[in-house]
């Protein structure tokens, strides 16, 4: 035990720096089938939810979860020209799946050899909400967006619940492929 | 030595709380609700979903004092369990346990420079308790209210003494972002008090 007592002031604010810096960095990316012609998609719905586990006990079933979503996807589908339509003539179903996964980033310190300069591990909860649009007269999948970032103390708190689902909703969607 | 190693237990528990400064407990609340409406409430079965941990929802102490607490805090915000039909409120609640992984606290602390050998991580495994507390409108079948707390179980889960006060501290943080229902609501200190909040 050489290494002196650390400063915690200093610690704590580098941590918290770090995982502001971490959670700028979100990951947005999307597919689309090629064939897909998306000029001839008028109207959307959305689909049935997930009846599987999303990673977080608190995210399970969370209706405020859903309905922020489905607002902010709303405004976005409504922005491009779609109209919300019911499942049975829709021309596109909606999808959304979150999912949140505990991710190590062990900061360069597992090198067996060299210099690690101010390393400081650390895990963080991470976050992919997925969106995808299915052709509902074929069933495929036609286009899928999503967002990938660390969440760490997002789901504490509503506001920032809100906050990122917006982001993330907007971010995804900016992606959809435009309608001629 | 001795007292080094006092402090990094103590801050492995802390961590194995949740982190360094995470929130222990919190609630969703639909904004759109007027909780004072509501008076009454009746248990109701959980949803399928998370699925939850038999150490904790097999445990019929685990449960009878869940319940209880959860009771006294409800009456605490001015709601009462109907012993007739038709309450206004229907709740349930999850206890569920997962694997987290935490990085050693003297690890995080380091900060500093390090090479070869001195370089390195120590990852612990940890069970994390999630207790979810779901309330809902009995009329629309709405979710209107979600508290959660979460908690390391390691210590808990062989002492109910332990986990007594624990439940206790998960019911209360959770509850305490609550909005108060009728049986408060009408009391016009509580009023003043939550509306003055509000804004």
């Amino acid at each position: 035990m050489t290494w002196t007592r650390p400063a915690w002031p200093l610690a704590a604010a580098a941590a918290l720096a770090a995982i502001a810096l971490a959670g700028c960095a979100a990951t947005v990316r999307s597919y689309m089938d090629r064939r897909a012609d998306f000029s001839q998609y008028r109207t959307y719905a959305w689909g049935p939810a997930d009846t599987f586990s999303t990673g977080d006990p608190r995210l399970d079933n969370n209706t405020f979860f859903r309905d922020r979503l489905q607002r902010a996807a709303d405004a976005r589908f409504t922005a491009r020209g779609f109209e919300e339509a019911d499942t049975e003539s829709a021309d596109l179903l909606l999808h959304y799946h979150v999912n949140v996964t505990q991710e190590i980033d062990v900061n360069e310190m597992d090198q067996p050899y060299g210099y690690c300069e101010d390393c400081r591990p650390a895990v963080y909860d991470a976050g992919t909400l997925t969106l995808d649009l299915v052709d509902r007269r074929t069933g495929r999948l036609v286009w899928r967006g999503w967002a990938e970032r660390s969440i760490e103390g997002v789901l504490d708190r509503q506001e920032w619940m809100e906050r990122q689902i917006d982001e993330a909703v907007l971010r995804i969607l900016e992606r959809l492929p435009p309608r001629l | 030595m001795t007292r080094l190693l006092t402090w990094s237990a103590v801050a492995a528990l802390a961590l194995a709380a949740g982190g360094c400064a995470a929130k222990q407990a919190g609630s969703y609340v639909e904004r759109s609700v007027d909780f004072a409406q509501y008076r009454t409430y009746d248990w109701a079965p959980p949803d399928p979903l998370p699925a939850a941990d038999p150490r904790l929802a097999k445990n019929a102490y685990f449960q009878d004092y869940v319940e209880g607490a959860v009771q006294r805090g409800l009456a605490g915000k001015g709601f009462g369990k109907t012993p007739a039909a038709d309450p206004d409120l229907l709740i349930h609640y999850h206890a569920s346990v997962t694997q987290r992984l935490a990085v050693d606290p003297s690890d995080r602390a380091r900060g500093g420079a390090c090479y070869d050998a001195t370089c390195g991580v120590r990852v612990q495994e940890f069970e994390a308790g999630m207790l979810v507390l779901d309330v809902l409108d009995a009329r629309s079948g709405r979710l209107v209210w979600r508290g959660w707390a979460r908690h390391g179980v390691a210590d808990i889960l062989n002492n109910p003494e332990r986990m007594a006060a624990r439940i206790d501290a998960a019911v209360a943080g959770m509850l305490e972002t609550m909005p108060s229902g009728a049986q408060l609501a009408a009391d016009p200190a509580v009023r003043v008090r939550e509306e003055g909040g509000r804004k």
